[in-house]
């Protein structure tokens, strides 16, 4: 970037403050002038009590829309909870699976599920898809013997949709 | 009228604002995000991706996917930049005919500007979608380094876009006018700019009608995300001391570890402490690892010194260009999300000696500028009504010298506000009001405006009169507190010029001491609230054994007559446990009594003095408490 300092010191170093638009220069009277104001004035007041009104109508679809956001926030903070216990859950060996102690501990995990499908929430299906960047996220490519190139070869962490739309993308592996 | 969009057309994101309302906002992109990665893509089957989706898919397709255009656009093939960033981008760029570059994508060569039409096309089209209207004109922003040439690429990719671009400003002056700096004359102003991948530095002179680039300087590798490598390096040195297993060689881990730390990095600009909680990072012939750490606001700040550090003598250097020292500099700007670091605030506050402007979202100031630029020319946001407002609350002094407030902090000027009084003892005929400005609950750490007397108050029990009490500011700041008896319409009034004029250092200083001293403050405001309650309560108590006299039987009648003398011998004294307990022994006892007395007198109103005048716990005493008469 230093190199570009050194260029043309005569380009656009100044610029200039934009002017408000000019009123028009026709000769009029001081009292003209006076009710042109009054009418620009009483114009501008009266817009700015209509954006008011119409803000406060918007206002409650406005709150809807938090409301529902803020929930889609706040299950997306609950979400990595639910990556860990997964992987957790992939990687126990198969001995610790079948302990009993260990599977009441894995019954959180389905507890969170309900509670995320009790909000709308649900799992996104990604075996052999094919990629899809409307609701997928590439993290790597990988040659596979025998799988079609483009598709999901391996989910490394799950995707899902709420409402209808995408809560998060699935992070896959895409085969080459 | 149609809307002018302003337009951050960064290298890594982009972001839309426009005036609504009379106010700068941000618009939201389709997928619902504010930010937009500047990133496009042609897909195998020949389908252009633009924004969030073209980067989810980058990874599939590196050769198709253009990214960074903006270090590419206006210059020619044989600069320095171009070479180097040749080097580190995978898709394909080579010479135009004319000098200038070319990038393939597909099977087809675009000229850089074509490329961030595609960009400012989308932004369009969401903009228009998000407003309902149709947009034709727009302000772009660019870097203030950017030459002739670039500037003019960036207009044309506007065009293309179908854009008619009224203006492209820099970032720095678009930072300014967010903060509404260009409106003052003869101010020299610093632009700290540190976002992910770069830092600029911009010094602007602003005169009556022009804003002058001074300087400029940086470091165009110098981000956030190499903070984010710090931590990630400390975390996987770390591991390998414990668990003697070497994460850098796991692509996966590493991945994790990268959004962990950012993660953290970005809970410590609040907090003092994160935690970094990785489960089943790797695992050996042992079993599975896991990570987990501590992470500390001292330890990070230690990580990343050299970074703060560097960046420091970059504005020193930048600075000694123009001749100004640091302490000539009226105004400083954070811009940048890695600006929200609190060390990095310290450094630019230490250098400058003063606080930098920082209440606009960082991550949004420069769209936001363009914005206001936007409003400017199309006489939509007149100077007139760019509205001020008041920075520290303002009240009157209540019952125990408590402040009450009546306009908090940062209401839009100018307004009126109302509220209701009365007085604190039988046959007050006058009441002082004694206005205050500030954020502390006890009036005598905050600041007196003013002061007067409102008399010839008609003598009443206490609680009775009304005083209705009024703020008013104008435009101008200057506020006007009136006071009036609603029973005689006698008025009294102040004036007060410069309520909003104190010096953003006052402001803060201000702010700051409140926030300090809460928790004492808070303990006060709950001893003064006890007394005042207990105070209250042993009025109504001693008015309503009066007034019914030998309605009540004698034992209930002394019964409540010790517990009012045990309450008065101890609510002047520290014990605010004490005070509730024996306040709330009183209450039922009168509220027995109370109960009584209704059921005998069956259906007539119930006496004076009950449940209802105390005020609510908690609150401060807004109705029906006021200030002892002079």
């Amino acid at each position: 970037m230093n190199e570009d300092k050194k260029e043309d010191k005569n380009e656009e170093k100044k610029e200039e403050k934009s002017p408000a638009p000019e009123p028009s220069e026709e000769k009029i009277s001081p009292l003209e002038e006076c009710q042109k104001q009054r009418d620009e004035y009483l114009a501008g007041w009266q817009r700015a009590r209509a954006d008011l009104l119409n803000y406060k109508k918007e206002e409650m679809e406005r709150f809807e829309q938090v409301l529902r956001y803020a929930g889609e926030e706040f299950v997306l903070k609950i979400l990595p909870l639910l990556d860990n216990f997964n992987l957790i859950e992939s990687k126990l060996p198969e001995d610790l699976k079948k302990d009993d102690n260990v599977k009441g501990i894995i019954r959180l995990k389905n507890q969170i599920e309900d509670f995320l499908r009790a909000q709308g929430v649900e799992e996104m299906e990604t075996a052999g898809k094919k990629f899809d960047p409307n609701f997928h996220e590439a993290t790597e490519m990988v040659e596979a013997q025998g799988a079609e190139s483009g598709t999901v070869l391996e989910e490394i962490q799950k995707g899902y949709m709420i409402n209808n739309g995408v809560l998060r993308p699935a992070k896959v592996k895409v085969v080459k | 009228m149609p809307k002018i969009l302003g337009i951050d057309l960064g290298t890594t994101l982009s972001e839309v604002a426009a005036i609504i309302n009379g106010e700068p906002k941000v618009l939201e992109n389709r997928e619902g995000n504010k930010l937009t990665p500047s990133v496009v893509s042609i897909t195998k089957t020949g389908e252009r991706l633009v924004g969030v989706l073209a980067k989810r898919q980058q990874i599939t397709n590196p050769q198709n996917t253009i990214y960074s255009v903006k270090r590419l656009i206006g210059r020619r093939y044989s600069d320095a930049e171009v070479q180097r960033d040749k080097k580190l981008l995978p898709y394909e760029i080579r010479e135009k005919s004319d000098g200038g570059v070319e990038v393939k994508m597909g099977d087809k060569w675009y000229s850089p500007p074509e490329i961030s039409a595609m960009i400012l096309q989308k932004l369009k089209q969401d903009a228009e979608e998000k407003l309902g209207e149709k947009i034709t004109e727009a302000i772009i922003t660019c870097p203030a380094y950017f030459d002739d040439s670039q500037r003019k690429a960036t207009k044309v990719a506007g065009e293309i876009a179908g854009f008619v671009v009224k203006r492209v400003i820099n970032e720095p002056t678009a930072a300014a006018l967010a903060y509404g700096l260009t409106k003052k004359q003869d101010q020299k102003i610093v632009v700290y700019d540190f976002g992910g991948g770069t830092f600029d530095i911009s010094v602007l002179d602003i005169s009556h009608d022009t804003v002058e680039v001074k300087a400029t300087g940086g470091d165009t590798h110098l981000g956030g995300d190499d903070f984010d490598q710090r931590i990630m390096d400390w975390l996987v040195s770390e591991f390998r001391k414990d668990q003697g297993i070497d994460l850098s060689k796991d692509p996966l881990a590493l991945q994790r570890i990268k959004e962990a730390g950012e993660k953290a990095k970005i809970e410590l600009s609040t907090a003092q402490e994160t935690e970094i909680n990785l489960p089943f990072v790797t695992s050996d012939s042992a079993g599975p690892k896991h990570l987990y750490y501590k992470l500390s606001r001292s330890k990070l700040e230690e990580l990343v010194r050299d970074y703060i550090d560097k960046s420091i003598d970059l504005v020193e250097k930048t600075l000694k260009e123009t001749k100004i020292s640091p302490k000539e500099i009226n105004e400083v700007i954070l811009v940048g999300g890695q600006t929200r670091m609190p060390a990095m605030q310290e450094a630019v506050k230490k250098l400058f000696g003063r606080e930098p402007n920082k209440s606009i979202n960082p991550d949004e100031v420069v769209a936001i500028g363009a914005a206001v630029e936007a409003g400017i020319l199309q006489g939509e946001v007149k100077d007139v009504l760019l509205l001020d407002v008041t920075p520290l609350s303002l009240g009157i002094e209540t019952l125990g010298q408590v402040s009450t407030v009546l306009i908090t902090k940062n209401t839009t000027v100018p307004t009126s506000k109302t509220q209701i009084f009365s007085t604190a003892a039988d046959s007050q005929t006058s009441v002082e009001i004694h206005i205050l400005q500030g954020e502390r609950p006890m009036a005598s750490d905050n600041k007196t405006l003013g002061r007067f007397i409102l008399d010839g108050i008609p003598p009443a029990p206490r609680g009775l009169p009304q005083v209705e009490v009024t703020f008013d500011i104008d435009a101008n700041g200057i506020l006007n507190v009136t006071a009036k008896d609603k029973a005689t319409s006698k008025t009294q009034t102040i004036r007060i010029e410069g309520s909003t004029g104190l010096s953003k250092e006052e402001v803060e200083r201000m702010k700051k001491e409140a926030e300090i001293h809460a928790a004492e403050d808070k303990k006060k405001q709950e001893a003064i609230e006890a007394k005042n309650l207990a105070d209250n309560l042993i009025y109504t108590t001693e008015k309503t054994i009066k007034e019914t006299g030998d309605k009540i039987s004698p034992d209930a009648k002394k019964d409540i007559e010790e517990k009012v003398e045990a309450l008065k011998k101890i609510k002047d004294t520290d014990n605010i446990e004490d005070i509730k307990a024996k306040t709330s022994e009183l209450s039922s006892a009168i509220q027995k009594v109370g109960a009584e007395l209704y059921k005998q007198a069956g259906g007539q109103k119930a006496p004076e003095g009950s449940e209802g005048q105390k005020p609510e716990e908690g609150q401060k005493p807004e109705e029906g408490e006021y200030k002892e008469k002079k």
